[in-house]
């Protein structure tokens, strides 16, 4: 007979939770997001012994009062799903504050099984760990892991099965003393009345939570029958003295077991901490962060280009070969005008995006993110944004879809929309073959400093708009920093190359499907009514950019340019493509069409610049924007809001350069 | 604020303190003592350069905002090194 086991893997930040993850489920899993919230939803499937198991990766949390999104997610999968065991990844060099979640699990009375992972690192820092002893103090199964290299895998899913078949559980809770017994034992008769909360969960756990002050439980007890016992009990206490006494008395029954279980040992400065003495130094830490960060994209960017030219080459080719050897001619500029050259023009980023997440990934797994958001949070605080935004504003260099996704590491909603809303102006990569076109016509001795000076710009404009969202629509302070400094490591290729994987393999899937449906829309466009030239002014696309091209001649753009942005608005390289196709040249001549324009001064190309660096978040932006913040109204907002500043400063800077260079 | 108690985030990177109280909110009281930051533990300040500090407790590291470590009150009569 087969069996089907669902685990839940649980456990504190840092602790090695999502390589154990991926090392049981290897690449069959899935990620979505829980129902509600935006903490992402990792499942996945593994089988050992003729038992199938979907393992259900649950946030980090430190403990289960229901204080964050990631704690009530974790929180109400085991008590609300009932998975058949949960597993407790324990950070083996970390015990006692991992026993702390362990003691709260173990009162929600459901099988667990321990995964005393990183055993291997404790060892060598000679402070090896019984496990079979500490499994007979807690009562229950520990098994010995190491997720980075697949160690003790086939042992945890042994000790699952056995958990998940074993019954009836007993209870192996802590002893609160006394004073605290008598009331959970009052509290435990009064809820017994109410026959809704007793049928779903463990009455001495919602006893304690009520005791600890818990909010969400006092709802859940609140208006049932159990409710005027209750409330006579906890208006004759104070609730204040209980949560911290009964914290205390699980740390003492914690650290009754630890030297039984390993030598008692105080170390020493670490030699982690020796690095952080240097890496967070206060004149030495924003040197080496701003180092650090300047190597990684200058390596993003001479590793990618070969891989670069290769992609562009194939891609140069195919569509030659589908234009030329395929019949009807329609369907040979569908698939080479709109598809190959549409999608071919952003697959063309894949490199930069897959090495910038490579390097991200080692930076991550290294311990060092966590210092650099350490050393950042003060300037970033200053602006009203949260320290741990630095890493979506860096990876928004790269492409703002992911860096969008990766806000959700952000604990306070209103810091995280504040970081989404900013972060399409930092300029990802899609806009570079704007700048280059441009500033290598109009500026051909100053390139370099156009595109540095459209970066400062990007920059610049997020950090003014951060102050003014500040200030009027999302009042309030940064939320305050706690962070974990993880102890350095050294990452392992496996785990840095599925990190980046995961993430890149994201781009591929959401922009892919979102930019392939744009190109069609923008053949469509450019290709009817039928029989026009493709992309002539006659064309459905041609005749839009004459409706707009009033909103625009302001700035000094024609009609040809408004069209390239309303095509931009799919991504933003394609205006690089748009007008080659508008002007009816080819990329390598479209310099000189640009140059022959007398509509185009290098003050307009100037503007045009500031324009496509700022206006509305791409078509694969806005998806994620939506999607992240759960509001239409936002994401409309970020659109609107991008494009009035695009405008603004498009008409400041052309007009402020025409002043200078004439032409305007 | 008890005799002989200090907020954490007063003392200078290096010292050593024992954790006597935490005043912070529900939620927040919860998280910290999950994280190892309850009465009696051993706590000691890394780096108190910047706007926030990194404390060590047990074997874990945090980096805290100032405004956090006002909230947990540690002994600095004795303890203070």
């Amino acid at each position: 007979m087969k069996r089907e086991i669902r685990i839940a893997l649980t456990g504190n930040p840092n602790v090695g939770k999502t390589t154990l993850f991926n090392a049981l489920t290897g690449s069959r899993q899935h990620v979505g997001n829980w129902p509600g919230v935006t903490v992402e939803k990792k499942t996945g499937k593994a089988s050992r012994n003729g038992c199938e198991f979907e393992v259900v990766d649950l946030p980090g949390t430190y403990s289960l009062t229901a204080y964050s999104a990631d704690e009530v997610v974790a929180r109400d999968f085991i008590l609300d799903e009932k998975p058949d065991v949960v597993v407790q990844v324990v950070d083996a060099t970390n015990l006692e504050r991992n026993l702390y979640l362990t003691t709260q699990l173990a009162e929600l009375r459901t099988p667990i099984v321990v995964a005393l992972n990183m055993a291997d690192m404790a060892e060598a820092q000679g402070d090896p760990i019984d496990y079979r002893r500490l499994s007979a103090f807690l009562e229950i199964p520990v098994v010995r892991t190491v997720g980075t290299r697949g160690e003790g895998l086939q042992d945890l899913l042994d000790a699952a099965i056995r958990e998940a078949e074993t019954s009836p559980h007993h209870e192996h809770t802590i002893g609160y003393g006394n004073e605290v017994e008598t009331l959970i034992a009052t509290l435990v008769d009064a809820l017994r009345t109410d026959a809704d909360l007793s049928g779903r969960y463990p009455l001495r756990w919602l006893a304690v939570k009520l005791l600890e002050g818990d909010e969400n439980v006092l709802a859940m007890v609140r208006g049932g029958a159990a409710f005027p016992r209750v409330e006579g009990v906890l208006s004759s206490i104070d609730a204040d003295e209980y949560e911290a006494a009964m914290a205390d008395k699980r740390y003492e029954a914690i650290s009754a077991v630890l030297p039984q279980v390993r030598k008692a040992s105080f170390r020493e400065m670490s030699p982690s901490d020796m690095v952080d003495r240097v890496v967070t130094d206060r004149y030495l830490g924003i040197p080496i962060f701003l180092a650090l960060m300047w190597g990684a994209f200058e390596l993003t960017f001479t590793v990618a280009t070969p891989f670069m030219t290769a992609i562009d080459t194939v891609v140069a080719w195919l569509a030659e070969f589908v234009a030329g050897s395929i019949e009807p001619a329609w369907l040979a500029s569908l698939l080479g005008d709109g598809i190959i050259g549409g999608v071919g023009s952003v697959l063309i980023f894949l490199p930069n995006i897959f090495i910038l997440f490579l390097i991200l990934a080692i930076l991550e797994d290294s311990g060092y993110l966590a210092r650099a958001a350490f050393i950042m949070d003060r300037p970033l605080y200053a602006l009203g944004l949260p320290g741990k935004s630095f890493v979506p504003m860096l990876v928004g260099f790269g492409c703002n879809v992911p860096a969008i996704m990766a806000t959700r590491s952000i604990e306070g909603e209103k810091d995280r929309l504040l970081t989404i809303l900013v972060n399409p102006f930092m300029s990802c990569s899609a806009r570079l073959p704007v700048y280059i076109l441009f500033a290598g016509v109009f500026f051909p001795e100053q390139a370099g400093s156009v595109v540095f000076f459209l970066y400062v710009l990007g920059i610049a404009v997020a950090i003014a708009s951060a102050k003014l969202f500040r200030s009027t629509i999302l009042p309030g302070e940064a939320s305050p920093f706690v962070m974990e400094m993880p102890p350095y490591r050294i990452p392992t290729a496996k785990t840095a190359l599925l990190h980046m994987w995961s993430r890149g393999s994201m781009y591929i899937r959401k922009a892919g499907t979102i930019i392939l449906a744009g190109v069609l829309v923008v053949w469509v466009l450019a290709s009817f009514p039928f029989g026009v030239e493709y992309g002539g002014a006659e064309s459905f696309a041609g005749m839009i950019g004459h409706v707009l091209e009033p909103l625009v001649a302001p700035l000094g753009f024609d009609w040809k340019v408004a069209v390239a942005l309303i095509f931009g608005f799919i991504a933003k390289e394609i205006v690089v493509g748009s007008l080659g196709t508008l002007y009816g040249t080819g990329e390598e001549t479209l310099p000189t069409a640009l140059l022959a324009d007398p509509g185009l001064s290098a003050a307009t190309a100037l503007a045009l610049m500031v324009f496509v660096l700022l206006y509305t978040p791409c078509v694969a932006a806005l998806g994620v924007i939506r999607k992240e913040t759960g509001s239409w109204k936002w994401t409309g907002f970020s659109v609107a809001y991008g494009l009035v500043v695009a405008w603004i400063l498009a008409f400041v800077v052309g007009h402020g350069a025409g002043l200078f260079m004439g032409g305007m | 604020m008890m005799d002989g108690t200090c907020p954490l985030a007063l003392l200078a990177a290096g010292t050593e303190a024992k954790v006597a109280d935490i005043r912070a909110g529900k939620g927040m009281q919860a998280r910290l003592f999950g994280m190892g930051f309850c009465p009696d533990a051993r706590v000691k300040v890394q780096c108190a350069d910047r706007g926030s500090i990194i404390v060590s407790v047990g074997d874990a590291r945090y980096a805290l905002s100032r405004g956090i470590a006002m909230k947990i009150l540690v002994g600095c009569a004795k303890e203070t090194a």
